[in-house]
């Protein structure tokens, strides 16, 4: 079975017809799996929409292009007017009031295969108001995700999948423990609601879990969601370890794939696939090798 | 809406006037420009500001709520195309998204149309320029204005070019498809990316023919799949396909923003009249809303109403469960307003600064009738305009300021509404400026309503006297000290109504009974009626 086919069934089980796909970085092979994705769906004749929820890379400063995608009549796709191409022209369906550096986010489909710039709104708030838009005018949204941008995905039904890649971490440890904590945060259980619990309404930082640590806190720490869970690699494995961060709006994170090779250094892709697959617990593919790596 | 001179910030805080532009907003990005061109009508204007509002009176009971709301709906969704139609007049060649705008523009227009057509009030917006674009663009559209796709309908030459195109796409893709599978068929996988790792440990002799390593590692390599001659020359005639078909899709475009460009300028008078629908509509709204009738616009400087509301305070009661007493007016020149604490004084005189106001800008006035000059300037002076402590000035200080302000700019037509108006100074000399103050404005003559607790000002000014009723009764404290509680007993028995009086019939002062019913301790306040007695 394809990697594309065995992600799509795994997001699919269960979810509400939309996937993010969210990467630990940059280069973390987000495009590739949104493309094996994508394929699988249009393979089985889904009408697929696509937004993407991150940067800009022009804004990194690094000047290269967002990656194209090759994309087949009747998808629908969120793209901009500033980079929205003249050819092959596309059927555009609504321009929005959303504004990005790039113009105002518009609502195109398909007519022409070819290769394609999707991009998204700056904000979660813009982002869950182009989901629902996109929902109602496909069977699958899949959303291009950035680690930065998690707050898109609050109450969210949709499945999650974590990209993790070569480029993010000097070793593979390292960028496993990355990944490992980053589904961690996003895998925060559901709360108990008969059992005593602190509720954190804004971000739960570094700050207030070294107070609840220090406090010997045993309740529940109830946060809204998990993109509230502002903590990273050591600091995330160090709460969850010693806290019970729970969440109100659990997430469906349902597989984690890996990219080896990356523009700076290259990880052993079996043991790299390995490595995120043990950090993570989650069925792990390698969008590269097109297997699953463990 | 601009406040122009007609009236300072503070002034235009305290009688409602972001209230009213709030309540009076169109939607549209149209009707936002033409909104803000909108000035209040000045003295000799009167007719043009009795029609605008009998006009809005009219249109609000012409067009039924459901029409209006769906007027509204189109106008809060008809996207603004003045830029596309600049760019156009200059030689651009407009964007798919700019069509899908225009076609949208031009259809809601057309919507507008309809809904409006039988209401007698507006003339069609849709011009013979509106239709001409709308028709052009609309050329091989499967639905209703909610799409835009560059079609082949508008060009037999764009739709040949999108056949060779097709099929040169197709050519290539067949040749890399048939390179591609064999290549996976021999690394024994289902497909293969743009890039591919292929393990060292799993490959079975060499790496298959048209495999392009891109990199190399100890247990991997990482390839790309390599195009063959006939593939490459494929690929070749796809690109030059691709930019034909480009090329052929800019001449339409380029031929669609001709039409555009030489409509242009019928289409923005067409998009402005949509503006001053979307102002009109809006202030429709406002009317049906609020209960709104036309008021009579007076040469004289004048300003009467009945039952008239202050409807910033109105919304406000209402989210409390209370009902605002509708007042009586009728201010010919300076008077004199008296009235217990907490009975309304201010209230009347943001009514009479509300009504003057919407009249100024040929509103409807939420009244059952209301006749008002248009007045060079509307004024508030002393309670509520500066509420700071501190600084250089005192409050007495900055208050004769503002009436130096007044005096200097000298407007022909003067409204001045003044709520205790030196009532920081003593008694003695508060009540003195009082009188001078009248009399200055008798003398311009001004509509002044001026309110005070100091007694005699109107019989020493000459000026007439109007009167809060007041409290119908002392009502008893409850014991329930909570603020909403004390409020609505209170409530209950004021009568909160302004009848003009005579000297002898103003009212008493209430202070030491609210004073009580607000929760001051039984000591206190009996310590205070002993010194009244004194």
């Amino acid at each position: 079975m394809r990697v594309g086919d065995e992600l799509l069934a795994l997001a699919k089980a269960g979810g509400d017809g939309t996937i993010f796909v969210v990467g630990i970085g940059r280069d973390a092979g987000k495009t590739t799996t949104v493309r094996a994705i994508y394929f699988a769906a249009v393979r089985k004749k889904l009408r697929v929409a696509l937004a993407s929820v991150g940067r800009d890379r022009g804004t990194l400063g690094d000047g290269a292009a967002k990656p194209r995608l090759w994309l087949s009549p009747g998808t629908c796709f969120v793209s901009a007017v500033g980079v929205l191409p003249q050819s092959p022209a596309c059927r555009v369906f609504r321009v929005s009031s959303l504004q990005t550096p790039s113009g105002n986010i518009l609502f195109a489909g398909v007519e022409t295969p070819g290769p394609y710039e999707v991009t998204g709104p700056p904000t979660a708030a813009g982002m869950r108001d182009v989901i629902a838009e996109l929902r109602e005018r496909s069977d699958l949204v899949i959303v291009d995700g950035a680690v930065d941008r998690v707050a898109a995905l609050a109450g969210t039904r949709g499945a999650v999948i974590v990209a993790a890649g070569a480029a993010d971490s000097a070793t593979v440890a390292e960028t496993a423990l990355d990944t490992g904590a980053l589904v961690a945060r996003l895998r925060v259980p559901g709360f108990d609601a008969e059992a005593p619990g602190i509720t954190v309404e804004n971000a739960l930082t570094e700050t207030l879990v070294g107070r609840f640590i220090a406090e010997r806190e045993s309740r529940q720490i109830v946060v809204n969601d998990p993109t509230q869970i502002a903590l990273r690699g050591r600091a995330a494995a160090e709460a969850f370890a010693r806290l019970r961060i729970r969440c109100r709006r659990p997430l469906r994170v349902v597989a984690a794939t890996v990219a080896s090779a990356a523009a700076e250094r290259q990880f052993e892709p079996v043991d790299f696939g390995t490595a995120v697959a043990n950090a993570t617990q989650l069925p792990t593919f390698d969008v590269y090798r097109g297997a699953r790596a463990a | 809406m601009r406040r122009s001179k007609l009236l300072d910030r503070p002034t235009a805080e305290l009688i409602g006037f972001s209230w009213l532009v709030d309540a009076v907003a169109p939607l549209s990005a149209y009707g936002e420009r033409s909104f803000s061109e909108v000035t209040p009508f000045l003295a000799g204007d009167e007719s043009a500001a009795r029609s605008r509002a009998r006009r809005i009176v009219e249109l609000a009971a012409a067009l039924d709520p459901g029409r209006l709301e769906a007027l509204r709906a189109l106008l809060r969704d008809v996207p603004d195309v003045a830029a596309a139609l600049a760019g156009a007049a200059i030689g651009d060649v407009l964007s798919d998204p700019a069509f899908l705008e225009l076609r949208r523009f031009c259809a809601t227009l057309a919507r507008v149309d309809s809904l409006v057509a039988d209401s007698g009030q507006f003339e069609p917006l849709c011009n013979a320029a509106v239709r001409g674009v709308g028709d052009a663009l609309a050329t091989g559209q499967r639905d209703d204005a909610t799409s835009f796709y560059l079609a082949d309908a508008f060009d037999d030459g764009l739709a040949v070019a999108r056949q060779r195109r097709a099929d040169a796409h197709a050519e290539f893709q067949a040749l890399r498809g048939r390179e591609e599978q064999r290549i996976a068929a021999a690394l024994d996988r289902e497909d293969l990316g743009d890039e591919f790792i292929v393990m060292r440990g799993e490959l079975r002799g060499d790496l298959p023919a048209g495999v392009h390593v891109i990199r190399e590692a100890p247990t991997y390599f990482l390839c790309r799949a390599q195009y063959d001659e006939a593939t490459v020359t494929a690929l070749q005639r796809r690109d030059a396909a691709d930019r034909s078909a480009a090329q052929a899709e800019e001449e339409v475009r380029a031929r669609l923003s001709v039409v555009v460009r030489e409509r242009a300028v019928e289409v923005s008078a067409a998009g402005a009249a949509l503006g001053e629908l979307d102002v009109l509509v809006a202030a429709a709204v406002y009317a049906r809303r609020h209960g709104c009738t036309a008021p009579d616009i007076s040469a004289e400087p004048t300003l009467e109403f009945e039952q008239a509301r202050f409807l910033p305070l109105e919304e406000q009661l209402a989210l409390a469960g209370r009902e605002f007493t509708a007042l009586d007016v009728r201010l010919d020149g300076a008077a004199v307003l008296t009235g217990p604490n907490m009975g309304g004084k201010s209230v009347c005189l943001q009514t009479c600064g509300f009504v003057a106001l919407c009249c100024a800008y040929g509103l409807p006035v939420p009244a059952t009738r209301a006749r008002a000059g248009l007045f060079d300037q509307i004024a508030w002076l002393g309670l509520g305009r500066d509420e700071r402590i501190g600084g250089l000035l005192s409050s007495f200080a900055r208050e004769v300021l503002a009436l130096k302000e007044v005096f200097e700019r000298a407007a022909p037509r003067l409204l001045l509404l003044g709520d205790e108006f030196a009532r920081t100074t003593t008694p003695h000399e508060g009540r003195a400026l009082l009188i001078a103050l009248l009399e200055r404005l008798r003398s311009r003559s001004a509509c002044a309503m001026l309110a005070t607790h100091l007694g005699g000002v109107a019989a020493a000014s000459g000026a007439r006297h109007f009167a809060v009723r007041g409290l119908r009764s002392i009502p008893q404290p409850s014991g329930d000290e909570r603020i909403e509680q004390v409020l609505a007993t209170l409530g209950a028995s004021m009568d909160y109504r302004v009848a003009e009086v005579g000297e002898a019939e103003s009212a008493t002062g209430d202070a030491i009974a609210l004073a009580d019913l607000l929760g001051l301790d039984r000591d206190f306040i009996a310590a205070a009626y002993r010194a009244v007695a004194q």
